[in-house]
């Protein structure tokens, strides 16, 4: 086994002497070393075969007797339409024996010749004929119809002229009736926003107040039963002091009206 | 040089006969070459140097000038040498390389002594290339047989240069020693050495 000198001078394209040099010195690789001399020399002396003459005149008469790929793809139309010529025939086939995916493509292309129109079944007429949508036309419909409502208006303007109507004092008296209701509309609405503002203002007010009477009655009632559990317990009774009046239900720790508190909703 | 290649290549796509007899006078030689290193047969070498060009012209269309010419012929050929190469190897034939065989690699020599001398190295290279692993004896014969530069081998074989070199060096290491530990089981452990002093080659 070498050492590896050799090879990573022989890598680093030192010339044969360094290489030599090393082997001169190195045991391992003085024996890899001469098998290389050796190795190069067998090779050395060894030249190419000539190139027969008869394989030449071959290769020259590569283009006569085949196509290239691309050359497949202009004649293979041609082909379908056996419009090509007999030379070309051949080495379109010669090419197609050799080239699968020419081959191929030309089998793909032949083949769309070969497919049979689909025949359609017995019945599929007289089902269609008896499934066709019939849609009838409603005097809604017809009235809706853009062109019909143009004809329509052109209809309904010629006979108001007709009637000796003037459009334009028709709208001057709609429009002069209409502000007087509108006028009376809005007072109206402004009358109403005051007084509902009023009664919002006082309603908020009552209800702020009994609010603040049930939190009050709330902590009198307990800071009274406080004071009394604190009586009993500094006379010494032993008996349990008087509970706190309760709901007619038992349930809640204060009466009634305590838990009554009216709310109103605007 | 690439986009002169393209050029060329361009016209014999456009079915210029005198750029293709430029393209098979320039890469005939060297086609059938690397054919017959890898068949050791003049008659699979033709049939597949034929093969060789017949899917180059197929496929003229696909080479994009970016890389030598050369390469991009061996890059489209490598399966085809190596499936030869492999059938070659499977058949039991093959570690008996004939004097045939390595006739049309010698040069001729007025010695006959040296010749027979030459012809006996030869075939023992070749008995120790099949004996190596594939892609090691491929670099060793594109580089040293087919004189193929490494930049070229590299694009042939999608390879870095520094695998390309680190595998040209494996190879050579492995076929020497495989044919001195021959001569050394043989009992003729000297003859080895007498043949690399005969040689006197370089590293």
């Amino acid at each position: 086994m070498s050492c590896g000198e050799l090879e990573r001078l022989f890598l680093a394209g030192a010339s044969p002497e360094a290489a030599r040099r090393h082997a001169s010195g190195c045991a391992t690789c003085r024996v890899v070393g001469a098998d290389l001399e050796a190795a190069a020399g067998m090779v050395a002396g060894l030249t190419g075969p000539p190139l027969p003459t008869s394989l030449r005149t071959a290769l020259l008469e590569i283009p006569r007797t085949t196509v290239s790929c691309e050359g497949a793809e202009q004649l293979l139309p041609l082909a379908m339409e056996n419009e090509i010529s007999d030379a070309d025939e051949v080495r379109l086939s010669n090419h197609l024996a050799r080239c699968a995916a020419c081959s191929e493509s030309a089998a793909t292309l032949s083949a769309v010749r070969d497919l049979a129109q689909p025949v359609a079944p017995p019945w599929l007429a007289a089902r269609l004929a008896a499934n066709r949508p019939v849609r009838e036309k409603s005097v809604w419909r017809m009235l809706l119809d853009p062109k019909a409502a143009i004809a329509l208006a052109y209809a309904a303007a010629v006979v108001v002229m007709l009637l000796g109507f003037n459009p334009a004092d028709l709208a001057r008296r709609v429009g002069a009736s209409r502000l007087g209701e509108n006028t009376r509309a809005a007072v109206t609405v402004a009358e109403s926003s005051l007084t509902d503002r009023v009664g919002a203002i006082q309603e908020n007010i009552s209800r702020t107040i009994q609010v603040w009477k049930g939190r009050a009655s709330g902590y009198g009632r307990a800071a009274l039963t406080n004071a009394v559990a604190l009586i009993w317990k500094s006379s010494g009774s032993k008996e349990r002091p008087p509970e706190r009046p309760r709901n007619r239900d038992g349930s809640g720790a204060f009466r009634e009206k305590e838990t009554t508190i009216m709310t109103w909703r605007a | 040089m690439s986009a002169e290649e393209k050029a060329l290549v361009d016209r014999c796509r456009q079915g210029d006969d005198d750029s293709w007899r430029e393209f098979v006078d320039r890469f005939g030689q060297k086609v059938y070459s690397v054919a017959y290193h890898f068949t050791l047969n003049r008659e699979d070498a033709e049939e597949l140097s034929q093969e060789i060009f017949l899917k180059t012209f197929e496929n003229l269309h696909r080479y994009d000038g970016s890389f030598p010419l050369v390469a991009w012929l061996l890059s489209l050929s490598r399966n085809l040498c190596i499936d030869r190469y492999r059938r070659r190897k499977r058949e039991k034939s093959f570690r008996f390389v004939s004097d045939d065989a390595v006739m049309p690699l010698l040069k001729s020599e007025d010695d006959p002594a040296a010749e027979a001398l030459k012809k006996e190295r030869t075939k023992l290279l070749f008995w120790a290339l099949a004996e190596i692993p594939e892609d090691l004896a491929e670099i060793l014969v594109l580089r040293d047989l087919d004189g193929l530069a490494y930049d070229e081998i590299g694009k042939a074989l999608e390879l870095p240069d520094g695998t390309v070199k680190s595998r040209l060096f494996r190879a050579r290491a492995e076929v020497a020693r495989r044919i001195r530990e021959r001569h050394e089981r043989r009992g003729a452990a000297g003859a080895f050495q007498t043949l690399a002093l005969a040689a006197g080659g370089v590293l």
